[in-house]
């Protein structure tokens, strides 16, 4: 169980062209050439004014670390291969190097979070992401609180972690309420999580 | 041959007024693919005043125009509406076909269902039928209202004004001279030559630019036909084709063209240095200068900026060693008027610079050149000899990268547009290095490389085979030196590797794009030209009418109209001279009628009309009624209506637009008429 969950992780964070790499010819029928109008619907802006220049990769912070092509995806996304780009995006750490650079006037950084919207809508979500949902639910934050982190803070004189706060409990309550309220819960599939 | 109907003989009863023909046009399926046009036939034939309505497929064809004349020969029409594509485009036809009929050729309403109508609403059919019908209704009721008018003629000036003295302005110049017609050349700068005279070699054939420049140039200032007015602008562009009056200011350049002979024995004697804008800083020259030895006029200039006597007061050693006594530093610059018939506009571009804190750290790195610094660095006149040196250490550089569509292709700085020559030049450029020397390494970033023209995609292979020049597909990200040896690390993905590289070169050269000059936007205003979204002048129609205007009279060569290679430029100039000749030869055009006409009855002579008027076409006159009246000079006129707007008596309209014409073309389209049901069941279908 640890073995595949580390596996899915990997996918989800590196693996980026497993598929891509297997698929010798590339049909029709794995096209879908909606794609690049379901982008825009969730606040992309229009992948097809790209001249795959390819700036972006070049200027990318995580492109020297790992195998991770913005060019590429953007191309993915202008030919409607969806099921290449969904589930790995979430590497992007969005601080919009791309957008800043781009001839084009595209956003590569704002078509990663589109496509994170459109992974999780399709129930493409990487474990880390349930984990951090769980903990923000349970804890009020993403991070799960430990004797480790409280042992910094208090040598930082920074005072009481949220859960040692008295009103602690009315926070994660409002907290729970707004994540049911917007179905965030039912989305992510950590209903269970959540007693409202 | 499209349906028609039998028209009646004769109005019906009771109704006065002129009677009207209806000429609904398919434009194939441009309009019939949308629009019901046999519907709007029907709808027009009820209409007040329509004896004829008939439907074509293309109406502008001679079956079309045919139909029309027979309808006014034999059907006695005698206003005819026109229900096709934008009177820009058939207006002059259709009133040439009613002339022929004997009509007079403003009787002629344009209605544009194709433009206006068909082609913005292709996904609702029936409510674009029920607007084209809407729009012939209100063409009918103004068609109803118009008065036969005359248009004018006037003499044309057997004289050219040309701006700009680069190849273009040159090219159209000789053309027009050797037609005969007398020509103006005026140059801002003190010698004539433009950019192509800062070129090294030109591509695809390698031609040396300034040798094949430099004949024209001393054609042009020997040509008897020819007056050049070198370091000069036009101030002011008054009147109209035929009639142009021109203000030109000649900038005093301190020294008397006819006494210097361009010995040069001043420049010796200048004891002041300053860098040389002709070598973009490179090089250096003195304040009293020629900006590059084949110079023309090859006359001296003071640069007023610069020199020693207009700073202290003292020194005038030029003075002293002219013999001709041609240096007078106090020479006042002079106003020329000129009348001439036609202008061509020739003001060229400027070349693109790159940003400040831009990514390519132009104004940080010093092994960071532009296109056109590379020019002069490898021209045999230029600051080096024609040694490329690297501006860091002076030494030649061994390995060297090209970085494509700077400034060009980019929405982020507004530049959305292909600057054309740059791939070309770059490639040309590589050639030049690697012929130099074959040791040589030179990569070229780029986009696309667009090798379109005849000879490009020849020298493109040839630069790959023979010379094994690198073409690296990527837009490169980032661009560091080093800082003990000044090399430049470029940082890139090769989009066809998917691999991100990085390479150090010794000199890297931007391909900077062209963009609108700074010239053109001055005068264009002074003209009162349309400028596209990329800056640069509009073309009166982007195919069928490339060198021509909006303004009659004036017409535009090279680069100011967008960018180009040589070639294309002198193609264009000579288009624009043949052009600019058409009414000269003729020696008179004929001016629409459309102007303003002012009542004097109604006059009170307030003078506002005087006051807003862009153009200066109304004066106030003694009238022989007594008082002050306001009086149209047609001449200037451009019938934009503001006077009109503004009359508080609505004394003054233009003809064809005046007041009750609109009104009742208003009247149609608010009246509620049957076929506006269809319109109205969709609506009220989407409100239930």
């Amino acid at each position: 169980m640890k073995e595949q969950e580390k596996e899915v992780e990997k996918v989800f964070i590196g693996g980026l062209h497993e598929e891509l790499v297997e698929d010798k010819v590339i049909d029709e029928s794995q096209l879908e050439p909606d794609f690049p109008d379901e982008i825009k619907k969730y606040g992309g802006k229009d992948v097809m004014t790209c001249l795959q220049c390819g700036n972006c990769t070049g200027v990318c912070p995580i492109s020297l670390k790992i195998d991770y092509k913005t060019r590429n995806i953007i191309k993915c996304c202008q030919f409607g291969l969806k099921k290449y780009t969904l589930g790995t995006r979430w590497v992007c750490a969005t601080c919009y190097r791309c957008y800043e650079h781009c001839p084009a006037d595209l956003n590569p950084a704002e078509v990663m979070i589109a496509l994170r919207h459109i992974a999780v809508r399709e129930g493409i979500i990487p474990p880390f992401i349930k984990t951090a949902a769980t903990n923000l639910v349970k804890y009020g934050q993403s991070v799960k609180p430990d004797s480790e982190i409280d042992k910094i803070r208090s040598e930082l004189d920074l005072g009481l972690i949220h859960s040692q706060d008295p009103e602690y409990h009315t926070v994660i309550r409002e907290i729970q309420v707004l994540v049911h309220a917007t179905k965030y819960d039912k989305l992510i599939g950590i209903q269970d999580e959540v007693k409202v | 041959m499209g349906k028609t109907r039998s028209a009646p003989s004769t109005q019906p009863d009771g109704k006065s007024g002129p009677r009207i023909g209806v000429f609904v046009c398919h434009c194939g399926s441009n309009i019939a693919g949308v629009v019901d046009t046999g519907k709007v036939r029907e709808a027009a034939e009820k209409l007040e005043g329509v004896v004829v309505a008939r439907e074509n497929r293309y109406t502008c064809s001679d079956l079309g125009q045919e139909e029309i004349i027979k309808a006014i020969k034999e059907n006695g029409v005698e206003r005819v509406v026109v229900a096709a594509c934008s009177p820009r485009l058939h207006e002059p036809t259709f009133r040439k076909c009613i002339e022929q009929a004997g009509l007079n050729p403003y009787l002629l309403h344009m209605v544009n269902i194709r433009e206006q109508c068909s082609w913005v609403h292709g996904h609702e059919k029936e409510r674009a039928t029920d607007k084209a019908s809407a729009l012939v209704s209100m063409g009918v009721s103004k068609a109803r209202q118009l008065e036969p008018l005359i248009a004018r003629e006037v003499p044309v000036e057997p004289t050219s004004l040309v701006i700009g003295g680069g190849v273009a302005g040159i090219q159209a110049s000789l053309d027009l001279a050797n037609m005969g017609f007398k020509v103006y050349l005026v140059e801002t700068q003190p010698s004539i030559g433009g950019k192509m005279a800062q070129l090294d070699k030109t591509f695809p054939t390698g031609d040396c630019a300034i040798c094949i420049l430099a004949p024209k140039m001393v054609e042009l200032s020997r040509h008897p036909n020819i007056t050049l007015l070198s370091y000069s602008d036009v101030e002011e562009v008054k009147g109209y084709v035929g009639s142009y009056e021109v203000k030109v200011r000649r900038k005093a350049r301190f020294v008397e063209e006819d006494k210097c002979v361009g010995c040069g024995l001043c420049s010796d004697a200048c004891p002041v240095k300053v860098d040389n804008e002709f070598d973009l800083g490179f090089g250096q020259r003195k304040a009293i200068y020629v900006p590059f030895p084949q110079a023309v006029p090859l006359k001296y200039t003071v640069d007023k900026e610069n020199c020693l006597h207009f700073k202290s007061g003292k020194c005038l050693l030029c003075v002293k060693a002219c013999m001709n006594k041609a240096i007078d530093h106090k020479m006042q610059d002079e106003i020329l008027n000129l009348k001439v018939g036609t202008i061509i506009v020739a003001t060229g571009y400027d070349t693109y610079i790159p940003q400040r804190k831009g990514v390519y750290k132009y104004w940080e790195y010093d092994n960071v050149i532009t296109a056109m610094e590379l020019e002069r660095l490898l021209n045999a006149s230029g600051p080096t000899g024609g040694h490329l040196i690297r501006p860091s250490d002076d030494k030649p550089p061994k390995r060297v990268a090209f970085i494509q569509c700077v400034g060009s292709r980019n929405k982020k700085i507004g530049n959305n547009y292909c600057s054309r020559v740059c791939c070309m030049y770059a490639i040309k450029n590589a050639q030049i290095i690697m012929e130099h020397d074959s040791e040589a390494e030179i990569a070229i970033y780029y986009n696309d490389i667009r090798a379109f023209g005849k000879g490009f995609e020849e020298l493109y292979h040839r630069i790959r085979e023979d010379y094994a020049v690198e073409f690296i597909r990527g837009r490169p990200a980032k661009l560091s030196q080093d800082p003990v040896t000044k090399n430049i690390k470029i940082r890139a993905e090769e989009t066809l590797l998917n691999k991100i590289t990085e390479r150090e070169f010794d000199l890297v050269v931007l391909s900077t794009g062209l963009i609108a000059s700074e010239g053109s936007k001055r005068i264009g205003k002074t003209l009162g030209l349309t400028i596209s979204p990329d800056g640069f002048f509009m073309e009166a129609h982007p195919k069928l009418r490339p060198v021509d205007t909006a303004m009659d009279g004036i017409f535009l060569a090279g680069c100011a109209q967008s960018p180009k290679d040589i070639p294309d430029s002198v193609a264009q100039a000579k288009a624009a001279a043949s052009s600019a000749a058409a009414p000269m030869f003729m020696k008179k055009v004929w001016i629409e009628p459309l102007t303003a006409f002012v009542d004097e009855n109604l006059c009170v002579g307030c003078g506002l009309c005087t006051e807003l008027c862009p153009y200066g076409a109304p004066e106030l006159v003694q009238s022989e009624k007594g008082g002050m009246k306001a009086h149209v000079i047609e001449a200037l006129c451009h019938g934009c209506g503001t006077c009109a707007a503004s009359c508080p008596q609505k004394a003054v309209a233009p003809q064809q637009f005046t007041d009750g014409q609109l009104y009742s073309e208003l009247q149609a389209a608010l009246a509620e008429a049957p076929r506006r049901n269809g319109a109205k069941k969709k609506a009220d279908a989407e409100v239930s």
